[in-house]
């Protein structure tokens, strides 16, 4: 059964806090805006399903994944797709991916995959492919084109030459802050691959781009880096709207460079800390990131989530959906040319959970 | 231990504890507790205090003239109307919701399971007009009492310098909730131990039970303690997989429905405790958050021993029995399903038997004095094999009230057996 | 008087052979000691990417890389999931008990010390805030 939900019923049955969401239903509907031209979708990612053996897993990660789920299940009207945003499974193996895939298949609607390193350098890919398909591609959903990278890729050498075994390659790039890992980069054969895919497209055509890294360089040390990164937003700019979705950071990040805004997916797993939290290595964060609340550890969902993305007019706000805190709306503002937080990105509306870090 | 004494067992507690405190200054708190947040709009005296305290007893805000806040808020069972699993109202209506105690409800911030009264003055309201607690359609059958009734009018006119049409419901809420703001109890023997020092305090069991509440349990996160006092609670709210498990395979459809018949006009109060259903949907109701889906308010743990039964419906009957449903990660039985929406916070134990006993034994500990004489009836097993009597029931209610209340008679002779004589009940 | 002038010419007589007195250090003796505390950072970073630490394969370093968001300076401070103020091998061992589900170690176990002292490295330089949340 459909509800229609339009701000004015949402408003009066809401007389709770400031910032409470209701089940997220598409609350932003532009009166002038095409109806064709908008819609909505789920972007869940980050779950690192990890095995401790045999058919034993992380519970902690398994809840998280389970709850994204049955939350975006709840959504109505329901979402067009589901975007699974890479690192499904933790080291790469069968039994991760099929468990996670297990969970995923609960949910109502169309799912598309992007890889994640956590997903690939046990067999580069093998096994997720026979699952969820290429590994990167593009389609066209009600006027806007999407693209979907395999991000995640690095230095020939690294990944062939370097690491004795298979396994042995998957456990160094899992550790985020190991130096004996390698950065991140989409490479010559995609980028090759996306000028002639993009040949194709209008100029006034909506691109929605999804990658596991975040398409910037924001701090090597734990591979929050893109390493064409520059190379690829070259390729992207004589577009005129331009939205890139990135996981990988566990963390609410958003950005804009040139013609192009970033915005980052929260982990269902586990968050991360802010790359400035780390004293002894120069980085650069998002500006204009406003920071999602500080997690308190007892509550193993909190600081992480996921996210409802609502498209509008090729226009695209992230409602980040987390577990245990107030929900984040961050939302392209055409008068200011970059996403904004919908709440919190005067400096005097932030709160403490948001500047204590 | 009919009306009569009840009534003036209730005042000598309030002139007793009225007394204790300073005319219009910040409340003395006991050991353990933070003074009580009084707002500026409504400070305490003693008139006010005692004219709360009427109110608070009067049966005439019924629709039947049988139930008041005292019904299910009974100061001779720690302000609940344990035994019973739910309360009952006018007509022994059942509602979906265990009555949680008056203790030290002041310290709360939100007010019912679901924090959908924002201060106590605004809590004191509902129950009045809902159909299955007082049963009044509306207010103005109490307006009628306290602008004609004489010791009213006086009291009121005394303490808010207002009569006939002046006085309104906000004061007969502030003076309500005026009272209730003196119902504090710490000074257990866990206070006098672990913030005053006295090591003979409690047992060695009960020692060791605080030490599982603070590690392997993982209580301390939402039951929370400071440096110098213990609210045994943060006042959020939390799915812990008690009741909603009951209805989380229907949650895809009847969440979006009850939203759906909310924003068509329906009542949370009403809907909430009339409805098994809704009532389960925790906060949900009352935010529409996803995350609250299932989840309720974190109790105080004082006094704990004596409000039985446990959690927002009831459904736990000893504190044993908590125990193992958190041991079990937020479920009852050891088969049933974990909800998708269980809070990040809960999730299996692995506590062994004498660590679950020793949790108990702590929290027995966190019995102010002036409560313990009083027991939770469902504490003692055997009492539910004795034969029926119905002693000591009240001569002015009539029997079949007595009898039907609370889910064994026994249980409730047993409770008015207690020796709550005097003063000493308080 | 007497005890003075005889630990004086124990002293005299020490400085004269060549073997520092209580109160000196050598230079040597400064880099060895320094060598000694980085070898035991490097245990504790071996530590903090060890799955044996708990009992569920998680890591330290899964939710804090580099040591990061642990503030080792603002410890002693209150801690909610402790109850009360506490120091920082106290939510160590938090952490080692509940997200890692293993078994807790006391104050003076090597491995502890071993934590602590990789933690507190990747912080150096930051200034001490104790008591802040």
């Amino acid at each position: 059964m459909d509800i229609k939900y339009d701000r004015r019923s949402f408003i009066k049955t809401s007389t709770m806090s400031v910032g409470a969401a209701a089940l997220p239903l598409t609350m932003v509907e532009l009166a002038f805006a095409k109806p064709s031209d908008n819609f909505t979708f789920a972007y869940i990612s980050d779950s690192h399903i990890q095995q401790i053996k045999g058919t034993q897993f992380v519970r902690n990660w398994d809840r998280g994944l389970i709850r994204a789920v049955a939350e975006t299940n709840l959504l109505t009207p329901k979402p067009d797709f589901i975007m699974y945003g890479g690192d499904l499974a933790q080291m790469g193996n069968k039994p991760e991916l099929d468990h996670g895939a297990e969970i995923l298949s609960k949910l109502n609607g169309k799912v598309y995959h992007v890889m994640g390193e956590h997903d690939y350098y046990l067999d580069l890919g093998e096994y997720w492919s026979k699952l969820f398909g290429k590994q990167y591609y593009s389609f066209n959903h009600k006027g806007v084109h999407f693209v979907v990278l395999n991000s995640i890729l690095t230095y020939d050498d690294w990944t062939f030459n370097r690491w004795p075994s298979a396994e042995q390659r998957m456990a160094e790039m899992a550790g985020l802050d190991n130096p004996n890992g390698s950065p991140f980069m989409v490479g010559d054969k995609q980028r090759e691959w996306l000028k002639k895919d993009l040949a194709k497209v209008k100029k006034d055509t909506p691109i929605v781009v999804f990658s596991h890294s975040p398409l910037q360089k924001i701090y090597k040390g734990w591979n929050f880096w893109t390493e064409d990164a520059e190379q690829v937003q070259a390729l992207l700019a004589p577009f005129d709207k331009v939205t890139v979705f990135y996981g990988h950071v566990h963390q609410i990040q958003y950005n804009q460079i040139g013609n192009i805004a970033f915005t980052s997916a929260m982990a269902t797993a586990w968050p991360w800390p802010y790359p400035q939290s780390y004293a002894q290595a120069q980085q650069l964060l998002p500006k204009l990131t406003v920071q999602m609340n500080r997690a308190d550890p007892f509550f193993e969902r909190d600081a992480t989530g996921w996210q409802f993305i609502d498209v509008n007019s090729g226009r695209a706000s992230a409602t980040f959906n987390l577990y245990n805190n107030t929900t984040r709306t961050v939302a392209f503002d055409p008068q200011a040319g970059h996403p904004k937080d919908k709440t919190y990105q005067d400096e005097d509306q932030r709160i403490s959970p948001q500047v204590h870090y | 231990m009919g009306p009569p004494i009840h009534t003036v067992r209730v005042a000598t507690c309030a002139s007793i504890l009225s007394g204790l405190f300073m005319m219009g200054a910040a409340l003395a708190q006991p050991l353990g507790l933070p003074p009580v947040p009084v707002p500026a709009d409504n400070p305490q005296t003693p008139e006010k205090i005692a004219l709360g305290d009427k109110l608070f007893n009067d049966k005439r805000f019924s629709s039947t003239g049988e139930v008041s806040c005292a019904t299910c808020h009974d100061p001779t069972k720690a302000f609940t109307d344990s035994p019973l699993v739910t309360s009952k109202g006018i007509k022994d209506l059942t509602g979906t919701r265990n009555a949680p105690t008056v203790i030290n409800s002041a310290y709360f911030k939100l007010f019912f399971w679901d924090g959908r009264s924002l201060d106590m003055e605004d809590q004191a309201q509902h129950p009045i007009i809902n159909p299955v607690e007082m049963g009044l359609l509306n207010h103005d059958p109490v307006l009628q009492i306290v602008r004609t009734d004489p010791d009213y009018v006086a009291r009121f006119k005394k303490v808010f310098d207002k009569q006939g049409e002046q006085v309104t419901m906000k004061e007969v809420q502030q003076a309500i909730a005026s009272f209730e703001r003196t119902i504090v109890a710490g000074d257990s023997p866990f206070d006098r131990w672990h913030f005053g020092g006295d090591q003979t305090a409690v047992s060695e069991q009960a020692k060791r039970g605080f030490d599982v509440f603070l590690t392997k349990g993982r209580c301390v996160s939402c039951h929370t303690i400071e440096q110098d006092y213990a609210l045994f609670t943060d006042n959020r709210f939390h799915n812990i997989g008690v009741g909603v498990n009951r209805i989380q395979k229907e949650i895809p459809q009847f969440a979006p429905a009850f939203l759906s018949a909310k924003a068509a006009g329906t009542d949370v109060d009403k809907a909430v405790l009339t409805n098994p259903k809704a009532s389960e949907l925790g906060r949900f109701a009352v935010t529409e958050t996803l995350d609250e889906i299932g989840a309720f308010k974190t109790s105080t743990l004082r006094n704990v021993a004596v409000t039985a039964p446990f959690m927002h419906d009831g459904s736990l009957a000893t504190l044993r029995d908590v125990v193992e449903h958190y041991n079990n990660g937020g479920i009852t039985n050891p088969n049933d399903l974990v909800n998708d929406f269980l809070s990040g916070g809960i999730r299996p134990l692995n506590l062994t038997e004498d660590e679950m006993s020793d949790l108990v034994a702590f929290m027995e500990s966190l019995t102010s004095p002036q409560f313990a004489a009083q027991k939770a009836a469902s504490a003692n097993p055997a009492s539910c094999n004795v034969k029926t009597t119905v002693a000591n029931s009240s001569p002015a209610a009539p029997a079949s009230n007595s009898v039907s209340r609370g889910i064994s008679a026994v249980a409730l002779t047993e409770s008015r057996n207690l020796p709550v004589s005097g003063g000493e009940g308080m | 008087m007497k005890i003075a002038s005889v630990i004086a010419c124990a002293a005299l007589a020490l400085s004269v052979t060549g073997v520092a007195s209580a109160d000196e250090f050598t230079k040597e003796d400064l880099a060895r000691w320094q060598e000694q505390f980085d070898g035991v950072v490097k245990q504790g970073r071996g530590l903090w990417t060890d799955s044996k630490l708990g009992t569920n394969g998680v890591v330290c370093a899964q939710c804090h890389p580099n040591a990061a968001n642990t503030h080792p300076e603002t410890y002693p401070k209150f801690q909610k999931q402790l109850g009360k103020v506490a120091n920082f091998w106290e939510m160590v061992n938090w952490c080692i008990r509940n997200p890692l589900e293993g078994n807790q170690l006391a104050a003076d176990d090597p491995k502890m010390i071993a934590l602590i002292s990789y933690a507190t490295w990747e912080r150096r330089g930051v200034k001490l805030e104790p008591g802040k949340h």
